[in-house]
């Protein structure tokens, strides 16, 4: 536990020895939030308006729960798992006394951790100069089924990301295409960060639920503002719960087939 | 002029089949990057339809007047990044040293890290956004002129992205980090992807002249539905050339700062 402890800490500091790098990306997220923000801001300009089962303070509350809930789940450094393998740098870690993916999801909590920290700054910045209105929920079963939705996000966007990084042990030359394709886009969008899914037709939307993207973002903030409760709820946790697990043991199956072609090119 | 006008289309063209030959090179990944960009214009494009068949109007716009500011808005953000692509790669080159190399050589070093890896994904989906573009156009029932305006404010979108990306150039020499000014830059861009007046004040009049998002994307989609008059075309244009006067001001300083790092 305790060289973990430390990789947690070298990690953290890691982040530190590029602070522009840093502080440009949670510039790009504000400004990212602030487009969400303004556009449905101005959908719900007239405060009567209620559309896809939302009014003006729970969209609102989406917009900001993003924010916070982008930084648990989405901030991570796993996705650096497929330079190691298209540069052999995985033998590296391979031949030390610690267990990769245990690093990883280390180095996942750490960047988390910092992340959250800044998050909740912009949170407080933000919502001093925008004024939006806020619901806070105040049901402990809301808000315990949300840090349950959040675990289990946590470790599907960790699973995904893993296995996406995976992709270089057969094709070294898409390491980044394929994040793009997957973390940048489909996530993104999925993932109910860009709108919320229930904006999409219900067959539409049932057919995203089926995927695991939406369990990432959208089904955390909807648990939170209350609109997924009772059956739905804990049915709703269970496919999260599913997902977790079919990721889990497809990362195993495709990690132990990528060792046995890995050939540490470049080493 | 002419002669080194010439000059300069045969390098690019030269610099932009080298370009082209790399990636074809490595059909795969073309295909993953293709794929990836079509989905995200499919994505937000989807997310615009489902959205405003909740609500017909946005900030005053019809459906088509706000599919078409996305188009505007994706028709010089996929040209740019098609003329523009060397600039993501321009990082390195300075770290490593390797700008020396760009230096000595008898072109525009500037031109050489601005244009010199046209990007073929993105000419792939030019056509079709093309031709969206005039469909939805067509729909907003413009008159010759303001058609005439909104090319013309185009191409002064144009003009107002190339300063953005020599400025972005820039800040690589003299901060060594381009990767994230790159991407703040597309992040502000991308705010133009809806009509600028969604945006509460101050941040809708810091779009529109001190980071001229709204004269680069806004404006021309606005002069199309003849909400613009000549004044208007006159201040866009005039912003557009102090924009590119002051990147390339900003270019030169830069210049003295290089220090020829690890060479």
């Amino acid at each position: 536990m305790r060289k973990y402890w430390s990789i947690f800490k070298i990690s953290f500091e890691q982040e530190f020895a590029y602070r522009l790098n840093f502080i440009l990306w949670r510039v790009r997220n504000v400004f990212q939030i602030l487009l969400t923000y303004f556009l449905w801001s101005t959908v719900f300009s007239n405060p009567q308006t209620q559309i896809f089962g939302y009014d003006r303070t729970k969209i609102i509350t989406y917009v900001f729960g993003i924010m916070i809930v982008r930084a648990l789940v989405l901030s991570a450094r796993a996705m650096d798992v497929s330079t190691d393998i298209a540069q052999g740098d995985l033998s590296n870690y391979l031949l030390k006394p610690l267990s990769y993916f245990k690093y990883w999801f280390t180095r996942d909590i750490s960047s988390k951790a910092l992340n959250l920290i800044f998050a909740t700054v912009e949170f407080a910045v933000l919502f001093i100069i925008l004024k939006p209105p806020f619901f806070f929920q105040g049901n402990p079963v809301a808000l315990l089924a949300f840090t349950l939705a959040i675990v289990l996000a946590i470790f599907i966007y960790f699973f995904l990301l893993f296995l996406i990084s995976s992709i270089p042990f057969w094709a070294p030359e898409i390491g980044w295409g394929s994040h793009f394709l997957v973390t940048v886009v489909i996530i993104e969008a999925l993932s109910g960060s860009l709108f919320p899914i229930n904006i999409l037709p219900l067959g539409l939307q049932s057919i995203v639920m089926a995927t695991p993207f939406p369990y990432l973002i959208y089904f955390p903030v909807e648990v939170y503002l209350g609109n997924i409760g009772g059956g739905a709820l804990i049915g709703g946790l269970m496919i999260a719960a599913a997902w977790t697990g079919v990721l889990w043991f497809s990362l195993k199956f495709v990690w132990q087939k990528g060792l046995k072609v890995y050939q540490a090119i470049g080493r | 002029m002419v002669k080194k006008l010439k000059k300069y289309f045969k390098i690019w063209w030269m610099m932009s089949r080298n370009s082209f030959t790399v990636v074809i090179g490595q059909k795969l990944a073309l295909s993953v990057f293709l794929i990836g960009k079509i989905f995200r214009f499919v994505f937000f494009f989807g997310f615009l339809y489902f959205l405003l068949l909740g609500n017909s109007t946005l900030a005053g716009y019809t459906s088509n007047q706000i599919i078409f500011f996305f188009l505007t808005f994706n028709l010089i953000d996929v040209i740019t990044q098609f003329l523009f692509r060397e600039v993501y790669n321009f990082r390195p080159m300075i770290i490593n040293g390797d700008f020396d190399l760009v230096l000595v050589k008898p072109i525009s070093a500037l031109f050489r890290v601005l244009m010199g890896g046209a990007d073929i994904v993105d000419l792939i989906t030019i056509p079709p956004l093309i031709f969206l573009t005039i469909y939805f156009g067509a729909l907003l029932h413009p008159s010759f002129l303001s058609t005439l305006y909104y090319v013309l404010l185009l191409a002064n979108g144009f003009l107002i992205a190339t300063a953005f990306h020599i400025i972005v150039l820039a800040f690589a020499i003299v901060t060594l980090e381009v990767d994230h000014t790159v991407m703040i830059y597309r992040d502000l861009t991308s705010l133009g992807r809806l009509p600028i007046e969604i945006y509460g004040q101050p941040l809708q009049a810091f779009l529109t002249y001190l980071i001229p998002v709204g004269i680069m994307i806004s404006l021309p989609a606005k002069a199309m539905m003849g909400l613009v008059g000549p004044s208007g075309i006159l201040i866009a244009l005039l912003v557009g050339i102090v924009f590119v006067f002051v990147s390339l001001k900003f270019w030169n300083y830069a210049l003295t700062k290089y220090s020829s790092a690890s060479s």
